[in-house]
């Protein structure tokens, strides 16, 4: 069983790596996310509504929503939970320890090492992935088409919007550079299922990706990668975002120094969940934008 | 004067173990966490509920600038965002009362009237009325230039007699 909401969303954090690296993104959408954390403050935040009382009302039925099952609310959080676990190689808490105001990068460097392109280029995939299937656990497939639920992904703000921004620079232009999405596509095509079914978060999670067998289920991941592929490289044309920019932000918090730039890719699937972090703020919008119209 | 310092130090001292172990207050939600989560505990959502699915065609058509995005769609649930020139209006929304009694309830003693159906305003942001006893058409102001008139004007643009036609 799951914990409970309320908890989870009252245990989310003020600061840490992940708040800090989020927060370095503000360049990119300004004012856009605020860390709203609380189970009754993102109640105040999401509806507007200040009496205790009702506050009481919203919160009893958004518990109660997220505990039905049936509802795919606590399958979102465990795909916005398994995507950051399988790729943190190494406990954060370990490094949680050592978090000041700045981070020394040097320390880390003996216990993390890149990924390879491969598989970075295939955990990107995997997160879009995620990102698509816990939207539809949350929401269903809101509207009568596919048009309306592309709608519905373009409509993105807040939190989600911050998720998707921190998967292109943490996940995409770090790692991979400013032609990522032509190394993921590149990648993505000469996969053979078998592949797919190595990695580690594809392994978690295959029992809900469609597809019926790997085959059909490494066509999904294409067919998904390709459907938001357009929608990424817009954001990061308009925004005119490269490696250096995010790079330069991330220098606020983080001491780095050139000769170990490879390694920041890595330090931060290590050290950041915002996934979870983000996903949690999510589906708690959701479950409580849902409870105040049903009460 | 030893001794006062030494009471004081076992004031202090009890005063820091009965705050150090004083466990943090119980949450207002932990009795509906037990309910909802023992086992035999009723579902949230009936199973008799319409589908979300259903519910979308009697949303207001989008037009005069304004938009409506679909947002969720579940069981019991249909929700669109209303938004004009890029900004968040309100919330639109139906949902199905027969998992939810105690929201059907709240009509029984109005006398407010939207559209001829029984109305009501809750908190600040928020108004509805119950369709045919049983669907709950609530319209959620989400920035402050959208008013109780507003919303009310919203509620009519439902299309609420084809809605009252499903209720079986």
């Amino acid at each position: 069983m799951s914990e409970p909401i309320y908890k989870i969303v009252d245990q989310l954090p003020t600061g840490g790596i992940t708040v800090m690296a989020l927060q370095s993104l503000d360049f990119i959408l300004p004012g856009q996310w605020q860390n709203i954390v609380g189970f009754e403050n993102t109640i105040r935040h999401v509806t507007g509504e200040t009496d205790p009382a009702l506050i009481r009302q919203i919160g009893d039925r958004a518990v109660r929503l997220f505990n039905d099952k049936s509802q795919g609310y606590q399958r979102a959080l465990w795909l916005y939970q398994t995507v950051d676990n399988t790729d943190a190689l190494l406990g954060a808490a370990a490094l949680a320890n050592k978090v000041g105001e700045k981070i020394s990068f040097f320390g880390f460097l003996d216990k993390i090492t890149p990924k390879p392109e491969r598989a970075q280029s295939l955990d990107l995939s995997l997160k879009l992935i995620v990102e698509i299937l816990a939207f539809c656990q949350i929401n269903g497939i809101p509207g009568d088409s596919l048009s309306d639920f592309l709608r519905a992904l373009a409509d993105y703000s807040g939190e989600s919007l911050m998720r998707m921004a921190a998967l292109i620079c943490f996940d995409g232009l770090i790692p991979l550079g400013p032609d990522f999405l032509l190394k993921c596509l590149g990648t993505l095509q000469s996969l053979q299922p078998n592949d797919l079914q190595e990695n580690p978060t594809f392994k978690a999670i295959s029992a809900v990706v469609p597809g019926g067998s790997p085959s059909g289920q490494l066509g999904f991941v294409i067919q998904s990668f390709n459907a938001v592929q357009g929608w990424m490289s817009q954001f990061v044309s308009s925004h005119e975002l490269t490696p250096q920019k995010v790079i330069n932000r991330l220098q606020s918090f983080i001491e780095l120094s050139k000769d170990n730039l490879d390694y920041l890719g890595a330090f931060l699937d290590m050290s950041t969940n915002y996934y979870y972090h983000t996903g949690v703020q999510t589906l708690a919008r959701r479950l409580i934008e849902r409870a105040v119209a049903e009460i | 004067m030893a001794m006062a310092r030494w009471l004081s130090a076992l004031v202090l001292a009890l005063i820091l173990l009965i705050t150090g172990c004083a466990s943090p207050p119980p949450s207002p939600y932990e009795q509906v966490q037990q309910e909802s989560t023992q086992r035999n505990a009723p579902a949230a959502v009936s199973r008799q509920a319409t589908q979300g699915s259903e519910l979308n065609r009697f949303f207001p058509p989008e037009g005069n600038g304004f938009e409506r995005i679909f947002v969720q769609e579940k069981k019991g649930f249909a929700e669109a965002k209303l938004k004009k020139d890029g900004k968040e209006l309100a919330m639109l929304a139906i949902s199905d009362t027969i998992s939810t009694p105690e929201a059907a309830a709240k009509f029984q003693s109005t006398t407010m009237q939207i559209a001829g159906y029984p109305a009501v305003e809750v908190g600040t942001t928020q108004t509805a009325i119950l369709v045919a006893n049983r669907y709950q058409v609530k319209v959620l102001s989400r920035d402050p230039s959208f008013t109780a008139s507003d919303r009310k004007e919203w509620i009519e643009k439902f299309d609420l007699a084809g809605l009252a036609q499903l209720a079986p």
